[in-house]
């Protein structure tokens, strides 16, 4: 999304403040949320701290975000120098068949391997979220013209020099397009972590799903949408000009 | 591995490195686990375990072998590696068999056997290895694809000769007519949402191009809609719905309510937008200027240049936004088993209910399968009716 002229950064503060404000005044919220549901005894979810969920969800999506880029960008360094070009063609072919994966069937697919709970949920989004760093750090890297480089040699610069203050820069759009997307992702599969045992904010929907509680259903929707508007348009204010 | 820079000098380090580490998990983690019935949690069984350490080494000698050939031939003898991990690959479902026979007690009826994490490992490092093959022989996709129905196809010759008792054959016995159904199912809320966010797509791209100055506004709205996460937007749209069955009759006659088919369908057809109206945008713009003068000079009309030169050489770019379209909505309807709409998705979340690992996999296989079945084919179609043009815009 491109923001308008001048405040770039009002969008993620509306947003931010939003989601914020929502997880604490929610409680105050009952009369709408009683339109919604009118004959349920509880509309408005108690059993955890809205906050907290918030807090739960974030520290997950940011924990394997931060691995999968760090993994990620160097995996996809690592396969386009010299010495480890040979598995060149298998990752990129890896991580361009991977993105046909689901999301859902990925995290299904690592329950069983790796168990209930928080962890299971970071490894699965650590994993899944790999995919997009490196496919964009790859055509990042690999879409620089051979010239530039050829240039940057025959100033003396060194291969170290050349990765870090020409490939990285020069591909650092189409890297952060690569990240923002893995992040999306992961924000949305991890509220599903919640029908695997994971607390976060999917678990007033599911709680709302199971017992056909609609006001719960809106609770968490909405603050799970507030969140990922609030993190896009953080990309957005950040690193403007490239939309995934 | 002696690292000379010349081709022919060194080893396939790729190859041997996925050997290596297939072995490591061949030998190291469980390779099956038997439960006497579906409730008890199975016991883990070593590959040495399972027939003794002989049978284990005799079964690993082809991953050894594949690993030595590519170490000391390098990249000389692709054909002959392509042909011992075909052999490692036919070679893993009998093991399955011998596994079955070895370890499960005849005497139980409901006695199962699992795939445990060693065989799953070996089985996904021989398709990588599959994959890299085939990218290096550039073997053409449906080869690669008739490749992997050779292992899939003794697999499912081993079931009646006594792989019934693998857990994943078990689990579809119990529910074979439901799963039949889920497919079906399944297929037909993908198939909908395509056609109808096609439909409605063009139309937006369309209308777009006449208007220029709406552009970003529709543009801003797709991008919002798919920056909503999937599990939110089906269940907001669960009240609407509900409200708008209990008032107006005809639409609750019609099957819509708050749960099933009717909130489902809206939401993957709202995802798929995005994708469906970029990619027609991106095949209309990007038709060369010159030819539509070309045509506008033959004295076509507006509408012949669209519907018999535009909409042609667009088709390519159209297809691929329908292949990510597809592929998406193939995961997204998984989701919404969540909120009643049936499929393959159900299995999973019944699965995860129970605790119930192959009831998962029921469900998720498939689900992975047709994602990467629709790929191929869509890719394939694109590639097929315009070699020249560069595909367009991607997710």
């Amino acid at each position: 999304m491109n923001e308008r002229h001048g405040a770039p950064w009002l969008a993620p503060l509306c947003w931010g403040i939003l989601l914020v404000g929502g997880c604490l005044l929610m409680r105050f919220l009952e009369a709408p949320l009683r339109l919604v549901e009118p004959d349920s005894r509880a509309v408005v979810f108690e059993r955890v701290d809205l906050l907290t969920l918030l807090g739960r969800h974030l520290l997950v999506v940011s924990v394997a975000a931060l691995l999968s880029v760090v993994v990620g960008v160097v995996a996809a360094i690592a396969v386009t120098r010299e010495k480890g070009r040979d598995f060149l063609p298998l990752v990129a072919q890896v991580a361009s068949m991977g993105q046909t994966f689901p999301p859902v069937a990925v995290l299904a697919l690592a329950v069983p391997v790796l168990g209930f709970g928080t962890v299971p949920i970071i490894v699965a989004l650590m994993l899944y979220g790999l995919l997009p760093v490196v496919r964009n750090t790859l055509a990042g890297i690999e879409g620089i013209d051979p010239a530039v480089r050829e240039a940057a040699r025959g100033m003396g610069m060194t291969s170290r020099q050349i990765l870090r203050q020409v490939e990285l820069p020069l591909a650092s759009p189409v890297i952060v397009a690569g990240i923002r997307t893995s992040v999306t992702i992961n924000i949305a599969t991890a509220a599903l972590g919640a029908t695997v045992g994971a607390s976060n904010l999917g678990e007033p929907i599911i709680a709302g799903i199971v017992n056909g509680n609609t006001a719960y259903i809106v609770q968490g929707a909405v603050l799970i949408a507030l969140l990922a508007l609030t993190v896009d348009s953080l990309f957005g204010w950040l690193a403007p000009g490239h939309t995934g | 591995m002696d690292s000379q820079r010349s081709d022919d000098g060194k080893g396939y380090l790729v190859l041997v490195a996925l050997m290596g580490a297939a072995l490591v998990a061949w030998w190291w983690l469980p390779s099956v686990s038997v439960a006497p019935n579906r409730i008890v949690p199975g016991t883990g069984f070593s590959a040495g375990q399972v027939a003794g350490w002989p049978m284990a080494l005799l079964a690993s000698l082809p991953l050894l072998l594949t690993g030595w050939v590519a170490l000391r031939a390098g990249q000389q003898r692709l054909s002959w590696l392509l042909g011992l991990v075909m052999l490692c690959l036919v070679g893993w479902p009998l093991w399955l068999l011998l596994a079955t026979v070895q370890l499960v007690d005849p005497q139980l009826p409901q006695a199962r056997v699992a795939i445990g994490a060693g065989m799953w490992l070996t089985l996904f490092l021989l398709l990588l290895a599959l994959i890299e093959l085939s990218t290096r022989m550039k073997l053409a996709a449906w080869r690669s694809w008739l490749l992997f129905l050779l292992p899939v196809a003794v697999l499912a010759a081993c079931i009646p000769v006594g792989l019934d008792r693998l857990a994943l054959w078990q689990e579809y016995q119990g529910r074979s007519d439901d799963f039949i159904t889920a497919i079906g199912v399944h297929l037909l809320l993908v198939a909908a949402t395509v056609v109808l966010s096609l439909m409605i797509g063009v139309g937006i791209a369309l209308f777009v191009r006449r208007v220029p100055a709406m552009q970003r506004t529709v543009f801003s709205i797709l991008n919002f809609l798919q920056t909503i996460p999937s599990l939110a937007l089906f269940g907001l749209l669960l009240g609407p719905l509900a409200w708008l069955a209990s008032h107006y009759a005809w639409l609750e006659s019609l099957g819509v309510s708050g749960i099933g088919w009717a909130p489902a369908l809206l939401a993957l057809v709202a995802y798929s937008l995005l994708p469906m109206v970029r990619n027609t945008l991106v095949a209309l713009e990007g038709v060369d200027e010159g030819v539509i003068e070309a045509a506008r000079g033959m004295g076509m009309s507006r509408r012949q240049i669209l519907q018999q030169v535009r909409l042609p050489l667009a088709l390519p770019v159209l297809i691929e936004g329908i292949r990510i379209t597809t592929v998406q909505a193939i995961g997204l309807t998984a989701v919404a088993a969540l909120i009643g709409a049936g499929g393959l998705g159900r299995f999973i979340f019944q699965g995860l209910g129970q605790a119930a690992t192959d009831l998962v996999l029921l469900g998720a296989l498939p689900i992975l399968i047709m994602a990467l079945v629709a790929d191929a084919l869509l890719a394939g179609m694109a590639r097929k009716l315009q070699p020249g043009l560069s595909p367009g815009a991607g997710t």
